[in-house]
């Protein structure tokens, strides 16, 4: 956690404290249902019950996100391994970065929500422009897997990608190594975002929901049947020029336990 | 980087006359339709000057000494110029409004300072830079993608964005001191001069070289003893690199401009280019005293009626000795 977000982790309590409005109580960052993540915990993905009909599949602010487990996680900036990506003029994404993110499964999809503070809506891809962006990896191995894109061809990560100049799509990505990144041929991820816009825009935030079918249809892609998958995150702010490698990232693995293997519902 | 031969490219300064029909081609044949209309992948400007993109050699990129890249700025939409086109429709067919007017309104282009150079009459000047990819044996852009998805070819040294690895980033549009690399906001993809390759690969030469009304460009690989590249750049060393202090190692070459002679403020001749020396250097380094010296000599050879196979050379008598490309 960098001194900035200690000082406003601070200021923010202080004023929750000397004031009686509600709304300071009610910030997210103090709330008590978050559980704060470290790299190396275990989060569990919590099960939909079988008669939770979603009217929406993806709908960012579906009532039953507030019913589920929030988790949240400092993501820092990635260390660069190409001389590119350490010319850059922004140096935003050397700060750290809180995300929050809930996991769930139904009986037929895998579900992940996120979200995150963001003062800018940043949708455009454009000669002047470099949009948002909020990835989370799995790796199909175990945890000796490099976070860093994955090791190589034969200890690959399977990426899942929301780029906010196409709020639709998801893309379903592969990697093993740096500059390896490449599209699969299955595109079945799905996905929907809404940006949220506050008076004050440094309290505007971001909500990202990312599903899948359970089932892998590819080799590359993630299967949610293993009881435990490495998994992290990465996050781009556009009005920083940040992409490729100028993020901040999951240092190491979060553990899914994905819940496959239980017995009860 | 070492390739099994190198096409290149000479320019002619003193017989570019600033048309724009190498424009007109190159933009006909690959820039006037998906995204790419923004882009001049060869451009002419005027000199001094600010260029296309505007100010781009202020904007950094290329290599410093010890070979690492340099930071580098990357243009905004505005400083290529934002396209515009005319309602010849409802202006001159249908009549429907009163004014021909552009769609949007022209803030920069690519040519906005044409003829403006620099100086005051009677010693003002300025000259045409006809600009395209360099092709470079060092490519910024190659050394800055982090996908590896450019690449030089190995047959023709011909530097290509592979556009399946591609995923536009920009950091080779930063990284290309020259700007010649662009980013096409429809495909989310950067594009470049291809060199007009398929045509290379006929045995044609480039639109923009084939076209030049002045005859101003040769192409050939710069191997061959016999071809116009070697002999320019090599036998008689007259065509030089732009900008060589960049690091990247263009592999196109210009015939730097001579000027006529200055005037003195009571009219007098004064023994000193219009273009001042000092300038031109900046642009193709130390060696443009030498160069223009070299030019002048032989064209008074000319003059004379004495033999000069270098003028010879520079007239471009036929295409077929100004482009060699097997």
């Amino acid at each position: 956690m960098t001194l900035r977000h200690l000082l406003y982790g601070t200021a923010a309590l202080a004023m929750a404290l000397t004031t009686a409005s509600g709304a300071f109580a009610a910030h997210p960052e103090l709330n008590p249902n978050v559980t704060e993540i470290q790299p190396g915990d275990t989060v569990k993905a919590s099960r939909l019950p079988a008669d939770i009909y979603l009217r929406i599949q993806n709908d960012p602010d579906d009532l039953i996100w507030d019913r589920l487990p929030m988790y949240r996680t400092t993501l820092l900036a990635a260390p660069p391994v190409h001389e590119s990506v350490q010319l850059r003029f922004d140096e935003g994404a050397t700060r750290g970065k809180h995300l929050y993110f809930q996991v769930a499964r139904s009986s037929e999809r895998f579900y992940i929500r996120l979200h995150w503070k963001d003062d800018s809506e940043n949708r455009a891809t454009t000669v002047d422009d470099f949009r948002d962006g909020v990835a989370v990896q799995y790796a199909l191995g175990d945890v000796d897997t490099s976070y860093m894109m994955g090791s190589g061809p034969d200890a690959p990560v399977n990426i899942w990608y929301w780029r906010a100049d196409h709020e639709q799509r998801i893309e379903n990505l592969a990697a093993g190594g740096y500059g390896s990144t490449t599209r699969l041929p299955e595109q079945s991820v799905a996905g929907a975002s809404d940006y949220i816009q506050e008076a004050v825009p440094e309290n505007s935030e971001w909500h990202v929901v990312m599903s899948r079918p359970l089932e892998a249809e590819g080799e590359h892609q993630v299967s949610f049947e293993r009881d435990q998958v490495p998994m992290a995150f990465a996050l781009w702010e556009g009005s920083d020029h940040e992409r490729d490698g100028d993020k901040r990232v999951t240092h190491t693995w979060i553990l899914l336990d994905t819940g496959a293997n239980d017995t009860e519902s | 980087m070492a390739v099994k031969r190198q096409l290149s490219m000479v320019l002619d300064l003193n017989k570019c006359i600033g048309c724009q029909t190498c424009t007109a081609a190159c933009k006909l044949m690959w820039t006037n339709r998906n995204g790419r209309e923004f882009m001049y992948w060869n451009n002419v400007e005027t000199q001094p000057g600010l260029g296309y993109p505007r100010d781009y050699q202020n904007m950094g990129g290329g290599f410093d000494a010890d070979g690492a890249l340099r930071l580098g700025r990357q243009p905004s939409q505005e400083d290529y110029g934002i396209p515009w086109e005319y309602n010849y429709e409802e202006a001159l067919m249908t009549g429907t409004d009163p004014w021909l007017r552009p769609h949007v309104k022209p803030t920069w282009g690519a040519n906005w300072d044409e003829d403006q150079g620099e100086g005051d009459y009677p010693n003002s000047y300025y000259f045409y830079l006809p600009r395209l990819c360099n092709h470079c044996a060092n490519p910024g852009c190659l050394a800055a993608c982090t996908r590896n998805a450019i690449y030089k070819r190995q047959e023709d040294g011909i530097v290509l964005v592979d556009q399946e690895r591609c995923r536009g980033y920009r950091y080779c549009v930063n990284a290309c001191p020259y700007k010649k690399v662009y980013f096409n906001e429809q495909i989310s993809k950067s594009e470049k001069c291809i060199f007009c390759y398929p045509r290379i690969e006929k045995g044609l030469a480039t639109a923009c070289a084939q076209q030049c009304v002045g005859r101003i460009r040769w192409i050939g690989y710069r191997d061959d003893e016999e071809g116009p590249i070697h002999q320019l750049v090599e036998k008689y060393q007259v065509a030089l690199p732009l900008h060589p202090e960049w690091g990247t190692e263009p592999n196109v070459f210009y015939v730097p401009p001579l000027s006529p002679s200055k005037y003195a403020s009571d009219g007098r001749e004064l023994d000193e280019p219009r273009i001042p020396l000092a300038y031109l250097e900046s642009l193709f380094g130390p060696r443009v005293g030498e160069v223009l010296d070299t030019l002048q000599a032989e064209r008074q050879a000319k003059a004379e009626g004495r033999e000069s196979e270098l003028m010879d050379l520079l007239i471009g008598y036929n295409h077929a000795e100004m482009f060699k490309l097997s």
